[in-house]
């Protein structure tokens, strides 16, 4: 990987996105020490001459001319944040595969996040960005970072409501071509609290479900420690979850912090993990040309375009080219 | 009096339960057997194109290849039971096996696309078996657990149910297909 910063182009990008956040970092700072001050002249306004409208008047007009620097820096962050996406993590990206290339803007659409059958809940606040897409080998796969969330509302004794929103999923989805051919689904969830109720509840109660999806019993022991599996064909599941593929699982999960689960829709596999970080953003207020500012990045493509060989995808001996 | 009939009630409606889900896990069994006979079925439809194609490039044992088609002749004869139904799937597995791995001395049928699209669908046929012979001994284990536990060993005493041996699986099956040792690519 330090090829990758060695090559003089990307020595050159890099200088030049270095001049491009300086700017930036500067009127940024600029505008959070006018909207400071302005902050600063309310609360003395409130505290120390309390009521003076002057003071109040004196503290907005300094707080919305912060504002608006802030706004005005927006521009200039966002073409920095572009090129720095385009120009660094595109380079690494081909870096590692000639065919890997970064969209920013574009990401997994709300309609195939619900596809995936993974979560709980439909979104009521969703975006995806930064899509990545390419093939390892013979396996064409692409991933995107996703926050979505649903909320939920609740009206006090004097009619008030009140939003909350909650989390329904934020990390990376991963999605590849699988190397068999299935028509089912298959879902593999984390063996959590609420995977182990509800199996219980599914077993106990199959009347309550209408869904055709059943759990799968499987072999392995660790696998099933960590993961509950439900199918609508029970010899699919075994058909895409052979022995060896359990352990690769085992092997995958075992590398992050939390339990990844997985779907498979359409001969193709869904991996969401679980990250609390924002993947593939560029520092602010530190230095681009420091070597420990792209070493996440790049962890996260080499994990990502690891996972076809880590999963054996491109072992295409199953009459699916 | 009244008592006594809920316990009575109750006790039926257990004993119900149980026996009927002793049956229901009996004919998942049964049902998981005819799944893996089907795919049998599927493969062994494979094998007088995969012979014929085989014959015409090589010079391959006359005898094994007699010897796989007489397998198969047997095996869907209709005369089996499971028992040898399974084990007649392992010898023409292991035949077929040492034929494919055979085949690497002959560029000539590797490279034919009737016979590759052949291998592939049997290594197809071969992972959807072994995930159907999964699936019938993880039925079988389920069955043979209700049968040996109380109360289930009760009714199972009384049906004279006995409990299924599960199917081996070979080292070779657990072990990941790979793509080298078949095509040596």
């Amino acid at each position: 990987m330090a090829g990758f910063r060695d090559d003089p182009v990307i020595q050159s990008v890099l200088q030049s996105l270095e001049g491009d956040r300086i700017a930036v970092a500067a009127a940024k700072r600029k505008s959070f020490i006018v909207m400071g001050a302005g902050a600063i002249i309310i609360a003395l306004t409130v505290f120390l001459v309390s009521g003076l409208i002057w003071g109040y008047i004196a503290g907005g007009i300094v707080l919305i001319y912060g504002i608006v620097l802030n706004f005005k820096t927006a521009p200039a962050f966002n073409a920095y944040k572009n090129n720095f996406k385009l120009k660094v993590i595109g380079a690494a990206l081909r870096d590692i595969d000639q065919s890997l290339l970064i969209e920013p803007d574009a990401g997994i659409k709300e309609r195939e996040f619900i596809k995936t059958r993974l979560f709980d809940h439909t979104p009521d606040r969703y975006s995806s960005e930064d899509l990545v897409s390419g093939k390892a080998d013979k396996t064409s796969f692409y991933f995107s970072e996703v926050d979505a969330e649903y909320k939920t509302e609740h009206t006090d004794n004097k009619g008030r409501k009140t939003e909350t929103w909650h989390t329904i999923f934020k990390g990376i989805l991963f999605v590849a071509d699988f190397n068999k051919k299935f028509h089912g689904t298959t879902i593999v969830t984390a063996r959590d609290l609420g995977g182990t109720v509800g199996s219980w509840i599914a077993k106990a109660a199959p009347i309550f479900f209408s869904s055709a999806s059943k759990e799968v019993e499987l072999e392995n022991v660790d696998f099933n420690k960590t993961f509950i599996t439900n199918s609508t064909d029970q010899i699919e599941a075994r058909y895409i979850l052979t022995p060896a593929m359990m352990d690769r699982l085992c092997e995958l999960n075992s590398k992050c912090k939390n339990t990844i689960s997985l779907s498979f829709i359409d001969s193709r596999v869904y991996i969401a993990f679980p990250l609390d970080e924002n993947y593939f953003e560029p520092p602010l207020f530190k230095s681009i040309l420091d070597p420990s500012c792209l070493e996440r990045d790049i962890y996260i493509i080499g994990f990502m375009h690891g996972i076809v060989k880590e999963l054996d995808l491109n072992t295409r001996i199953w009459g699916k080219e | 009096m009244i008592f006594a009939a809920i316990i009575i009630v109750i006790v039926l409606i257990v004993g119900i339960s149980f026996y009927n889900g002793l049956i229901a896990k009996r004919n998942q069994v049964a049902n998981a057997f005819s799944a893996i006979d089907a795919m049998l079925k599927k493969r062994y439809d494979l094998i007088p194109n995969l012979v014929e194609t085989v014959k015409q490039y090589t010079n391959y044992e006359e005898g094994v290849l007699t010897k796989i088609t007489s397998l198969r002749t047997k095996a869907t004869s209709g005369q089996l039971n499971n028992e040898e139904k399974i084990d007649l799937d392992k010898q023409i597995g292991t035949a077929i096996s040492g034929m494919m791995l055979t085949v690497e001395n002959y560029p000539d049928l590797k490279a034919n696309q009737n016979f590759l699209n052949l291998q592939s669908t049997w290594t197809e046929s071969e992972e959807q078996i072994a995930a159907a012979r999964r699936n019938y001994n993880s039925s079988v284990t389920t069955y043979n657990n209700a049968i040996m536990m109380f109360p289930g060993s009760i009714f199972a005493g009384m049906l004279n149910y006995q409990p299924f041996p599960v199917i081996e699986i070979s080292a070779e099956e657990r072990k990941n297909i790979s793509a080298k040792d078949l095509f040596n690519s």
